[in-house]
């Protein structure tokens, strides 16, 4: 999870903790020690959001600007594994949860998200029914057509 | 002056821990999905309080007519009542991130099922 000032995510993305001021690096401290004391998930779960608000909302940040911020993603990565080594969701070890993730988030449709890509609609389906995989070569191509890129990252114990 | 106090309400709902298998395929729910309805309960009502463990409950289906029984968890939120419309309206999109055809609320001691539009 911390490797010397990077910590690692459940999803492989690497946080640089030394861009966090000395508060924001204290509270990265003390949630991490919460979830390795918590007997319970939901111990966690209901300490580190008003654990954030104290921290942010006094520097004048909205909810939603605090759901963006690096902590708040490191606090809820936190609880993420804890979810997961309770068996109540799943971590995200399939590429394609990430290729879902990205039609989610970024396109309105998943025809759009078809558009975009050049890849059809029928095989997005079975890829995201869990029925087809796409070869790499088609896999990297479409996601650089989005601005994305596949990357091999080191696997997160839980 | 006369002031108005407006009335804060305690709200419950039950999310089930996998996707309804009718409308989907009955596995537990991507962690990227708790994690959303997390975000939006903290941007839309400031935070929320999660009951300990997992609920267990029966319904008969609309669809099948069969009697389902699930294991859900409990969400507690507490919020003015004018934002009732606001919680039953993440709660539709949630049936939709969660793949569920209805949401168990109880909002005031009254309960009702949110449903997909």
């Amino acid at each position: 999870m911390i490797k010397g000032i990077s910590y690692f995510t459940l999803r492989g993305r690497v946080i640089d903790l030394s861009l966090l001021d000395a508060e924001e690096r204290a509270a990265v401290t003390d949630l991490i020690a919460k979830q390795r004391s918590v007997t319970e998930m939901t111990e966690y779960s209901n300490y580190y959001m008003p654990a954030l608000s104290s921290l942010y909302l006094p520097r004048g940040l909205t909810h939603r600007q605090i759901t963006e911020t690096v902590v708040w993603k490191i606090a809820q990565d936190l609880d993420g594994r804890l979810m997961v080594a309770a068996d109540m969701a799943r971590a995200p070890d399939d590429y394609r949860d990430s290729f879902e993730s990205v039609i989610r988030s970024d396109y309105p449709t998943q025809k759009a998200f078809c558009d975009a890509t050049g890849l059809t609609e029928d095989l997005v389906s079975h890829v995201l029914a869990r029925r087809k995989h796409l070869a790499i070569d088609t896999l990297s191509e479409a996601l650089r057509r989005i601005g994305y890129r596949l990357a091999i990252v080191p696997i997160e114990r839980v | 002056m006369e002031m108005t106090q407006v009335k804060i309400v305690e709200c419950s709902f039950f999310i089930p821990i996998v996707r309804d298998s009718n409308l989907s395929d009955g596995l537990i729910h991507k962690l990227e999905t708790w994690q959303k309805l997390s975000d939006e309960l903290f941007t839309r009502f400031g935070g929320r309080t999660m009951a300990p463990g997992t609920y267990s409950g029966a319904y008969r289906d609309p669809n099948t007519g069969l009697e389902v029984t699930d294991e859900s968890r409990k969400f507690y939120l507490a919020v003015s009542e004018n934002s009732l419309d606001e919680v039953r309206q993440l709660l539709r999109e949630a049936c939709d991130w969660f793949q569920q055809k209805c949401i168990y609320l109880s909002a005031a001691g009254q309960v009702e099922f949110v449903t997909k539009p």
